[in-house]
């Protein structure tokens, strides 16, 4: 922070901050920090659709963990963020290193490489589907020439979940590449110049200078996507409805259907209590991995 | 030498070929006639995309989209200004706490949902253009607010107190000395909360239940449901669908860009 002198500003420093910030904390506090509290609140209330609540402990918990569905859910949301975080982070450090540096048309490859991340979720879970239809899609022709089978992808449980991870992988490869790019630019030339006069081979530069340096954006890249997948409810219920059965039927899905389908508030609440709770796991351990990545880079 | 940039090039062809090909597949099933199952239609027609605009229903979520997204932007813009400017600029107690902006963003805004339409249904807004302008502004409000934060950070305060100096009012100095020099980052931030509004169909279909305020997303959810698998024109539906967010996108791109990715550096 810069240290303000001009004679001006202190008279000014007292009021004006807190003029300027009150509309937008006043908004923030009554839409999104109250909602929360209350919504830990409704998670202990059981809430008929008349609007009447009582008071039931943890029943709600008691009800949803004693339930294979709902072990189910949580199992398939781990799977879910597995199988993106898994596809898109290595690959898209792999092509974040291999495209640094090169881009002599890089606006424009920049521009291209992004578009999957401004496409309306529902439309590309449409294009999906339709890319998985039985009768023209070219992914089930692509499935027929590797398998010799025609599969109906959708309606058998393996292949739905992986049209899912598929999709969220083909959303977030670009975002990920891209930042991680935006990593790799920071570390400056003249590290390389002097590793490559030590003589170290290129494996030997990637461990020993570009991975250290850019282990922070890796952390970062990697809480960002498992936040956006884990919370991500939209594109599954979009491009399967949870189906077939349950079989791709993530928490956050399982949330969406009962509060806004079958209008079960209770139990959408207790949902969203466990999603609050599975986010703050995962962001604790980045955040322990960022503390570390940090001290080793220093 | 030569090798590496064959390989970098077939990288790069490769991950277009990755990235464009959802969307080319749109488009040439957008425009190819029906029941068409060759890779490459035999002819193209414009008949999907002439259906679409003879039915009511799809421009009429059009509008609805836009009336969504026009408010939010309208309504988070301002906002998030005078709040970016009092946390870039002066110093005060509880600044710090400002970092729980970029907290906020990764947390499950569908946990906050479900509580937050029992609210919308109090404040007598349940089903209305109000509650999604007001649903889509506070989401994207921390972000919009740390974007354009940094971005004041990043423009000289030298110049504001000269215009202060030479007797501007600290508002006049603000709107004809900062305003300007902000540009890049307000165009980051209405394109951020265009496109993530635009986009977005979890908080239309919690906080909505009649046909009249319904918005694209949600329209093109139901189409399926009523057309069955018309793809032909569900992707016609589709491509019309992205043309506002890819246009503002294409033609803003490298602020919009400059702007999402630096903001985790800091």
């Amino acid at each position: 922070m810069r240290s303000k002198k001009g004679g001006l500003y202190i008279l000014w420093e007292y009021k004006l901050p807190y003029l300027f910030l009150v509309p937008s904390v006043i908004l923030l506090i009554f839409f999104l920090a109250l909602p929360l509290i209350s919504g830990i609140y409704m998670s202990f209330q059981k809430i008929s659709l008349a609007g009447i609540s009582e008071f039931v402990g943890f029943q709600n918990y008691r009800l949803l963990v004693g339930e294979e569905r709902f072990r189910n859910n949580l199992l398939l949301s781990v799977l879910y963020v597995a199988g993106n975080v898994g596809l898109s982070v290595p690959l898209a450090y792999a092509a974040a290193l291999l495209i640094t540096g090169k881009l002599r048309g890089t606006q424009f490859f920049r521009a291209i490489f992004l578009t999957p991340f401004i496409v309306t979720p529902v439309v590309s879970a449409i294009l999906f589907r339709s890319m998985v239809d039985p009768s023209f899609g070219p992914i089930t022709t692509l499935l027929e020439m590797i398998t010799g089978k025609r599969y109906i992808i959708l309606a058998d449980s393996t292949l739905a979940m992986l049209t899912i991870i598929g999709h969220s992988f083909w959303r977030s490869f670009s975002f990920v590449m891209l930042f991680l790019a935006a990593g790799i630019a920071t570390i400056p030339t003249e590290i390389y110049e002097a590793a490559k006069v030590d003589g170290a081979g290129a494996w030997a530069r990637f461990r020993s200078v570009t991975f250290p340096l850019t282990k922070m954006h890796l952390a970062i890249v990697l809480l960002i996507i498992t936040m956006w997948t884990v919370q991500d409810a939209e594109t599954v219920y979009a491009l399967t409805g949870g189906g077939p059965g349950y079989s791709t039927e993530v928490t956050a899905v399982r949330l969406f259907k009962d509060a806004f389908i079958n209008f079960n508030l209770s139990y959408g609440a207790t949902i969203g209590v466990f999603l609050l709770m599975l986010s703050a796991v995962f962001m604790a351990l980045y955040f322990n991995l960022m503390m570390r990545g940090g001290e080793l880079s220093q | 030498m030569k090798a590496k940039d064959t390989i970098s090039w077939i990288g790069f062809f490769l991950i277009s070929i990755f990235v464009l090909f959802p969307l080319f597949w749109g488009i040439r099933t957008s425009l190819s006639p029906r029941y068409e199952s060759s890779f490459i239609p035999s002819r193209l027609t414009l008949e999907h995309y002439q259906s679409l605009f003879t039915r009511p229903a799809f421009l009429f979520y059009f509008r609805n989209s836009l009336i969504v997204t026009l408010g939010a932007v309208g309504f988070t813009l301002p906002l998030a200004l005078s709040g970016g400017y009092a946390l870039a600029r002066f110093n005060f107690p509880g600044k710090r706490f400002g970092i729980l902006l970029l907290i906020f963003p990764l947390l499950p805004a569908i946990a906050i949902l479900v509580p937050l339409v029992s609210y919308m249904y109090k404040l007598g807004v349940y089903d209305s253009f109000i509650a999604l302008i007001l649903t889509n502004s506070v989401f994207n409000m921390p972000f919009a607010l740390w974007m354009l934060r940094n971005f004041i950070l990043n423009t000289p305060v030298e110049i504001e107190e000269a215009a202060l100096l030479d007797g501007c009012s600290r508002i006049g100095a603000l709107c004809r000395i900062a305003l300007p020099l902000m540009l890049p980052g307000m165009i980051a931030v209405i394109l951020f909360v265009f496109i993530t509004t635009w986009n977005n169909y979890l908080y239309a279909s919690a906080l909505t239940s009649s046909l009249s305020v319904r918005v694209l997303p949600q329209g093109l959810l139901s189409f399926i449901g009523t057309w069955g698998m018309y793809w032909e024109g569900l992707c016609a539906a589709g491509m019309l669908t992205l043309i506002p967010p890819l246009v503002l996108f294409l033609v803003f791109q490298k602020w919009f860009i400059a702007g999402l990715f630096s903001q985790w550096s800091r």
